[in-house]
């Protein structure tokens, strides 16, 4: 009795909203079609794989598969963080997190400048200069950076000499390795980045610079007034997509750069990840390390999108 | 309902990839064909059988093992048909690592240097078959060694009595090999100098300061590197023994005994390891070591040698490294005495080299057979075929033994005779699981002056030297963890005290993070660990 009393009331609307789909599904089927590769594709990509998560709360056993290792809770995740080296991975990443994230502005920047030059040939030229360094391998990178700031031969070490100065063993000190690092990564990306937002510029109503023009502003209150406004949406959708791999630093370039004397910066979560998990073998522990990391980032993403969403009407849902 | 007709061809997909991962559990009996199977002589087996075997492969051999040819000649005296998936030793560890754990095994690990503890876990679990029993059976040549060389068969066999796997057997006569890269000083340079070989830590000092400051080459710049390598361990390999640090031999990064006491010591914490940093840190931030010794590459390594810049280098020999005319200048370095009289040469390994080197999973359906196949390579006659290839073919018999044929010690391609040799053999490199004894051995070890060489270091030789230590599966665990955070940490510090990132002052520090990190519980294992090996 209870039971159907309970059930009755809602059974309508569900119904209902069924058929709806059904019927909508049914008129639009082709549209549907189309999203099916995608689809699959995440499906089987993205979220099967997602079912190995389980081995951090397990002891993985390698003949025993993924599904019949024994449960082990929460143990990988105590042992990280009562490991030597919590505290300085979380460290070391979140400054260079951080470090990137402050720089977020430049490709904004550059493209309020590119957007400004009027002669047509210069901008072209400016902006796929500063394109180029963006198709260029991370390995590549950093072999060229190995060899510009060798201690002895490299290029900067050399000018340095030449100017009165000391050699400066770059890539084996700690506190240099955070703004290679960074600026590095900001030679490598920064026109590439920058191009989204000029897009953005290129959207922007010819008219409402003719009319400020008319009132009298000046280049600068113009950028002010309309260009940054006008590409806000694009800057806030961007930033929040960037809060959500702030712990994912890139991996492949710290790893290529890491050496035993700037561990003590060098060291972040995701080249202990792929130490424990694939150098030694740790796959739960390393799968415990990976899942912590991911729910840090998704975390800020869903806060940050909290409030942007409060602030400025503008997020990602 | 229609929904659902969309929703189960991608259902279907994924339980066939969920279904394809999960299988081949079937063939777990170890049992051979006894028809097809020969207990002795050949063919191993009269019908061919395949193997799938897992290789790492250096970078000196062949590119493409299927096609080299003692292999060819062995697949036609066996039977046994090996499809070999060589991966190179750069990314060995990794792809070692994904093997093993996605459950899609090979026949056979082949030199691919799995690490003692994971040994231990794998056999533990099953996935590498405990070979007691069949090496007795099948193996009598490994057999024969293991019991000439008592010390070999305890330091291969583990806790639970099992053996999993055929070592690479170091011949204990062939010192030179043992030793390994060895200390090299520019005699010439000596010569002009007016220096004598060095004996002291402290007339090391001297004559690698003198180098920094005379324009020895003749350039007119001062880019000598007084001392360099490949790496600041091998470095540490000549001049730990100075300070009586190491002394069990280089498999034992971290504990030793005390020469006094004759206790087993975590050496890292020990007063005469501080006193080698303090030492080694002077010879660093003076610029007497090669300046980016941590991050230097072979190639670059070589590239600077071919420059004449090094006053010494500790690596191979240099005959064969830097070429006859560069190489010819330098001898051999002494075994240094330290400041209190200790003098001894600890940059040498067991005998027993690696034990990782040949497992069989738990997939291979033919063990004995793959027993019998690996162990004619540990015989006289297999040794010669494996070190010097086919009579005719490559080395000729004669009166002083077997001697490799012109067209490979001068190649008629301009290639060196290790490039040469890739055609018809898979060593020289990689750490074949094989029994190496100077008789057959070609690589540069076994050079005239290498071999001269080994007799100055000889009589300061450690003299006891362990191999790896194994661990019972509940010790192992703790161990992993342990061993990894103990020796990255020792390792990052060694470096920041020799560079001079982080002051002497610290030490106390340095010494109390490690005790906070297990170095009691780490000691506890090792002591264990140690007293079964004594016994």
């Amino acid at each position: 009795m209870n039971l159907n009393q309970a059930k009755s009331p809602k059974k309508l609307p569900v119904n209902s909203g069924f058929n709806k789909v059904r019927k909508n599904f049914l008129k639009n089927w082709q549209l549907y079609a189309f999203l099916l590769p995608a689809l699959s594709y995440f499906i089987i990509f993205h979220y099967i794989p997602m079912y190995g998560v389980q081995i951090a709360f397990k002891n993985f056993i390698a003949n025993k598969g993924i599904w019949g290792s024994p449960w082990i809770g929460f143990d990988h995740f105590t042992r990280f963080f009562d490991s030597y080296y919590f505290w300085r991975l979380i460290k070391n990443t979140l400054i260079l997190s951080l470090y990137q994230l402050l720089l977020f502005p430049l490709p904004i920047i550059l493209a309020l400048s590119l957007n400004e030059l009027k002669n047509g040939a210069f901008k072209k030229w400016a902006q796929t200069l500063t394109y180029a360094p963006h198709f260029i391998s991370v390995v590549v990178v950093v072999g060229m950076i190995v060899i510009f700031l060798d201690p002895i031969n490299g290029l900067v070490n050399q000018l340095i000499v030449l100017f009165g100065g000391e050699q400066i063993r770059f890539l084996d000190s700690p506190k240099w390795f955070r703004h290679i690092f960074v600026w590095s990564g900001v030679w490598q990306s920064l026109g590439w980045g920058s191009i989204i937002y000029l897009a953005a510029l290129a959207g922007v109503n010819p008219e409402l610079h003719e009319a400020a023009e008319i009132d009298g502003a000046s280049r600068m209150q113009r950028i002010l007034h309309i260009n940054i406004p006008s590409i806000l949406p694009t800057i806030v959708v961007l930033f929040i997509l960037n809060i959500g791999s702030f712990m994912s630093v890139g991996f492949e370039k710290v790893l290529l750069m890491q050496n035993s004397l700037n561990l003590e910066t060098s060291d972040v979560i995701q080249t202990y990840v792929y130490q424990a998990g694939l150098l030694e073998g740790q796959y739960g522990f390393a799968a415990a390390i990976g899942l912590f990391d991911s729910l840090i980032n998704i975390a800020l993403l869903i806060t940050f999108n909290y409030v942007a969403r409060k602030t400025s009407n503008n997020s990602l849902w | 309902m229609k929904f659902n007709k969309v929703l189960f061809p991608a259902l279907s997909v994924m339980l066939l990839l969920a279904a394809c991962s999960g299988k081949d559990k079937e063939n777990n009996e170890v049992e051979t064909d006894s028809k097809n199977f020969n207990e002795s002589g050949m063919p191993i087996v009269n019908e061919t059988i395949k193997l799938d075997i897992f290789a790492g492969k250096s970078a000196t051999t062949a590119d493409d093992w299927n096609n080299v040819l003692i292999l060819d000649e062995y697949e036609k005296m066996t039977n046994v048909d090996i499809t070999w998936n060589q991966v190179p030793a750069d990314g060995l560890q990794e792809k070692r690592n994904l093997a093993l754990a996605s459950g899609t095994l090979p026949d056979v690990f082949y030199a691919a240097t799995i690490p003692v503890a994971d040994i231990q876990k794998y056999g533990q679990q099953g996935t590498f078959i405990p070979l007691n029993d069949l090496i007795e059976k099948h193996a009598p040549n490994l057999s024969k060694i293991l019991e000439e060389y008592p010390d070999i068969k305890k330091g291969l066999t583990f806790p639970d009595g099992n053996i999993y796997s055929f070592p690479t057997i170091y011949s204990p006569e062939f010192q030179s090999l043992l030793i390994g890269a060895k200390p090299w000083i520019k005699q010439d340079w000596l010569d002009q100098l007016g220096m004598k070989n060095p004996e002291t830590t402290d007339e090391l000092y001297a004559y690698l300061k003198a180098v920094k400051e005379t324009d020895l080459n003749g350039n007119g710049k001062h880019d000598e590197v007084p001392l360099s390598s490949v790496s600041m361990t091998r470095i540490l390999h000549w001049i730990s023994g100075a300070y009586g640090i190491q002394n069990k031999g280089q498999l034992h990064t971290l504990i030793d005994t005390d020469l006094k006491s004759g206790e087993l010591r975590f050496f890292p914490i020990a007063d005469e390891y501080k006193e080698m940093l303090v030492y080694m840190n002077k010879l660093y931030t003076e610029g007497l070591i090669e300046q980016n010794i941590y991050s230097i590459d072979v190639p670059q390594y070589l590239a600077n040698a071919a420059e004449e810049l090094y006053g010494s280098t500790q690596f191979y020999n240099p005959i064969e490294l830097f070429g006859e005319d560069i190489g010819k200048d330098y001898v051999v370095g002494n075994a240094l005495e330290g400041p209190d009289g200790t003098k001894m040469y600890t940059g040498v390994t067991s005998p027993l080299r690696g034990m990782g080197n040949f497992v069989i999973t738990d997939k291979n359906k033919f063990p004995a057979e793959t027993v019998r196949w690996m162990d004619y390579f540990f015989s006289d006659e297999g040794a010669l075929m494996f070190f010097m290839g086919i009579e005719g073919e490559t080395y000729e018999q004669t009166a002083n033994g077997p001697v490799l044929l012109d067209k490979i010690t001068d190649s008629p391609d301009g290639l060196t005779m290790t490039q040469e040799l890739a055609k018809y053999l898979i060593n020289p490199g990689g750490n074949h699981p094989v029994m190496v004894t100077d008789d057959y051995f070609t690589g540069s070890e076994n050079a005239a002056t290498d071999k001269e060489a080994t007799k100055v270091l000889e009589p300061y030789l450690i003299d006891e030297v362990w191999p790896s230590f194994t661990y019972t599966a509940k010790e192992n665990d703790n161990m992993s963890i342990l061993a990894a955070d103990l020796g990255k940490y020792v390792t990052e510090m060694q470096a920041k005290f020799i560079t001079g990132d982080t002051s002497f002052s610290k030490w106390d520090e340095y010494v109390k993070t490690i005790e906070k990190m297990g170095l009691e519980e780490y000691m506890k294992i090792e002591q264990g660990a140690y007293e079964r090996y004594q016994k």
